[in-house]
C-alpha cells in the first residue's frame, strides 16, 4: 500500500508542478460551463414559450432538458481531455531513462500501474468536482430539482473517465513517445466509440449485439437517463480490469526485452 | 553474497552475455573490467533485477533474482551509467522518495535522508531541484539514492564516467570508505581505477568472462613470463642468437630499437644476461626488467580472445 502510495503522490505532484493538469482541468470546465449555458438559456427560453402557450405542459424536465444532454455531449469531452493526462505516465519514463532506477526498487509492475493511475484518476475527479456548481445553481434558481438522476449522470462520467484513463495508462505502457501514446489513445477510444456504429440499427444478429455492447460510450446512456444498470457498470469495471491487467503484461514485457 | 551462475542473457538473437559466473565474498569491492560493448551494464541489470536472465541465475544474499526478485531489489543500491532521475524534484523529495519506496521505516525515513546527503556531500544543493544539478552532482544523487536504504550491496556501473578528476577523487575515495561494510561491485573500462579501489577483478570480453582473481595476483598469475627489455649495440641477427643462448632465456622478439626477452617468472636474469652481452664484446646500451600492468594483462587477454575467436 505504501509503494502504491508514494508513486501516487509522486504523479500527482507531478501533474501540478507542470501545467498539464491546469491546463486540461481549465478547458475541461470552461467547455463544460459552456455547454451547460447553452443548455440552461435554451432550457429557459423553451419553458417561457411554453408557459405562453396554455395547451403545452407548464413544466419540463431540469435533468433531461439540461443535464441529460450535458452529459452526453461530456463524452466528447472526455474524448479530447483524458489522453493527454494519461499519455506521460510510462512513455516519459521510457523515453528519460528514469524506468531503469524504477525497475530496480523493490515494486510490483501492478504497485506502479495502480499508483500511477489513481494519480490521473485524483485528476478526473478535480475536473467532475468542479462541476458540481452547474446543478447546484440550476435547482437553486429553478427552485426544485432532483438530484439522483444528476449523481447518477456523474457516476456514469466517473467511470467512463476511469476507463478511458486506464485504458490510456496501458498505451502509455506500450508507447516510448508520449505523442505516440496520445495519438494511439485518441485512435483507439474513436475506435471504441464507432464501434457501436458499425452496426445496422435494431439489427438482431448476435454479432451487432456484441459490437454494441462494446461501445465505451454507448453504456453512458443509461446512467444519463438516471437508469443505474448492473451491466453497464460490469462493462466499465470489466474494461478497467482488463486494461490495467495489460498495463502490467506490457511492463513485464518491457522487462523481459530491457 | 553476490553469486553469479551461468548468467546468459540474449536481446533477441543476440547474445549479450554468454554463461558468466562469478562471486563476491562479503566486504569485498569488485572491478569488472572490459571494453564498452562487452556486457558489463548487461550483467549489472540482470544482478539488479532491471531485467530477468534469458538462462542461469544470480543470487544476492542467498535470494534468487529470478524467483525473489522484491528480496533482492531491498538490498541493492544501484547506480546506473547514466543515472535518470526526476528532475523537476527537489534532491532532499527525491532521495526521500526512493527512500519510502525502497521501505525504510517512517521513523527512520528523515535521519537516512539527512546521513546520505551528508556523506555524499548534497548540503550545499538539497533544496535545488535535480534537473538543474550539474553531472558531478548529480552522480551524488544517484549515489544517495542507491544509499538511502542501507543496503549491504552496491552495484555502481561506471561510476566516474564524464566526471572532473577532482570529482573522480572525491567519489573513489566515498567507494573506498565503504569497503569492508559494503560488497560493491563497479564496472568500469579505466584501469587505474580498479588498482586504486578495488580487491578483486573479473574482466569481461564480448559477453564472457576472461579472467577474475584479485588485483595483486592478476597482474602475476595471468602473465607465465617475466620480460626484461635490453637494448643492444650490434648486428641484429648475431644479438639474437647471442641471446637466445643465454639459458633461462624463453624467447626473443624485437620490440623498436630494443629487444623484448621472456624470461621464467620466478629468476632475475638481469645480471646474467648484462655479463654475457658485455662479455661477447657487444655494447650494452639500456637494460630494464618489465613486469606487467594490469593494462598489459587487460589488453592481452582481451586481445588474445579475438585471436583465439579468429
Amino acid at each position: 500500500m505504501r509503494n502504491i502510495a508514494e508513486i501516487f503522490k509522486r504523479e500527482v505532484r507531478f501533474y501540478f508542478t507542470t501545467p498539464v493538469a491546469y491546463v486540461v482541468i481549465v478547458i475541461f470546465t470552461a467547455v463544460f460551463g459552456f455547454i451547460f449555458y447553452r443548455n440552461l438559456a435554451y432550457y429557459s427560453q423553451l419553458s417561457y414559450q411554453l408557459m405562453q402557450n396554455p395547451y403545452y405542459p407548464q413544466r419540463i424536465d431540469l435533468v433531461l432538458g439540461i443535464f441529460a444532454p450535458l452529459f452526453s455531449s461530456n463524452s466528447i469531452i472526455f474524448l479530447l481531455v483524458i489522453p493527454p493526462l494519461s499519455m506521460r505516465l510510462f512513455a516519459e519514463e521510457k523515453k528519460s531513462g528514469t524506468i531503469e532506477l524504477l525497475f530496480t526498487y523493490p515494486l510490483k509492475d501492478i504497485h506502479i500501474v495502480i499508483g500511477k493511475w489513481l494519480a490521473a484518476v485524483t485528476i478526473l475527479a478535480a475536473m467532475l468536482i468542479l462541476t458540481l456548481p452547474a446543478p447546484f445553481m440550476s435547482f437553486k434558481f429553478a427552485g426544485s430539482g432532483e438530484w439522483a438522476p444528476v449523481l447518477s449522470g456523474y457516476l456514469g462520467l466517473f467511470l467512463m473517465g476511469l476507463a478511458f484513463l486506464s485504458l490510456g495508462v496501458f498505451i502509455s505502457a506500450v508507447s516510448e513517445n508520449q505523442i505516440v501514446a496520445l495519438i494511439i489513445s485518441y485512435g483507439a477510444l474513436l475506435g471504441f466509440w464507432f464501434i457501436g456504429w458499425a452496426i445496422e440499427p435494431g439489427s438482431a444478429k448476435p454479432a451487432a449485439k456484441i459490437f454494441e455492447e462494446l461501445s465505451v460510450i454507448g453504456h453512458l446512456d443509461n446512467f444519463v437517463k438516471g437508469v443505474i444498470d448492473t451491466k453497464d457498470i460490469v462493462y466499465y469495471v470489466l474494461f478497467i480490469f482488463t486494461t490495467i491487467f495489460l498495463s502490467t503484461q506490457a511492463l513485464e514485457s518491457k522487462r523481459w526485452r530491457g | 553474497m553476490i553469486k553469479i551462475e551461468n548468467v546468459t542473457k540474449m536481446y533477441g538473437p543476440k547474445v549479450a552475455v554468454r554463461n558468466v559466473s562469478f562471486e563476491v565474498n562479503k566486504g569485498e569491492i569488485l572491478g569488472f573490467l572490459g571494453p564498452n560493448g562487452a556486457g558489463k551494464t548487461t550483467t549489472m541489470r540482470v544482478i539488479t533485477g532491471y531485467f530477468p536472465p534469458t538462462d542461469g541465475n544470480a543470487y544476492i544474499a542467498g535470494f534468487s533474482v529470478t524467483d525473489k526478485p522484491l528480496e533482492v531489489k531491498k538490498r541493492i543500491g544501484y547506480v546506473p551509467e547514466t543515472p535518470s532521475m526526476y528532475g523537476d524534484m527537489r534532491v532532499t523529495d527525491y532521495i526521500k522518495y526512493v527512500g519510502a519506496i525502497k521501505g525504510v521505516a517512517r521513523a527512520e525515513l528523515n535521519g537516512n535522508v539527512e546521513r546520505v546527503i551528508d556523506r555524499c556531500a548534497l548540503k550545499e544543493v538539497y533544496r535545488k531541484r535535480v534537473g538543474e544539478l550539474s553531472k558531478g552532482f548529480k552522480q551524488r544523487v544517484a549515489l544517495a539514492q542507491a544509499l538511502v536504504n542501507d543496503p549491504p550491496v552496491l552495484i555502481l556501473d561506471e561510476p566516474t564516467s564524464g566526471l572532473d578528476p577532482k570529482q573522480i577523487h572525491e567519489i573513489r575515495g566515498l567507494i573506498k570508505s565503504m569497503e569492508g561494510d559494503r560488497t560493491i561491485i563497479l564496472s568500469t573500462h579505466i584501469l587505474p581505477e580498479v588498482s586504486m579501489t578495488c580487491s578483486k577483478v573479473a574482466i569481461i570480453n564480448e559477453g564472457s568472462i576472461v579472467a577474475e582473481d584479485s588485483t595483486d595476483n592478476l597482474g602475476r598469475d595471468i602473465s607465465e613470463t617475466h620480460q626484461i627489455e635490453i637494448m643492444v649495440d650490434g648486428p641484429e641477427n648475431e644479438v639474437v642468437q647471442m641471446l637466445t643462448e643465454i639459458d633461462g632465456i624463453g624467447s626473443v622478439s624485437r620490440s623498436g630499437g630494443s629487444y623484448l626477452l621472456d624470461t621464467g617468472k620466478d629468476r632475475d636474469m638481469r645480471a646474467l644476461v648484462a655479463k654475457t652481452v658485455v662479455e661477447r664484446g657487444f655494447g650494452l646500451l639500456e637494460l630494464k626488467s618489465r613486469s606487467l600492468s594490469l593494462e598489459d594483462v587487460f589488453l592481452k587477454l582481451v586481445t588474445e580472445e579475438e585471436e583465439v575467436r579468429q
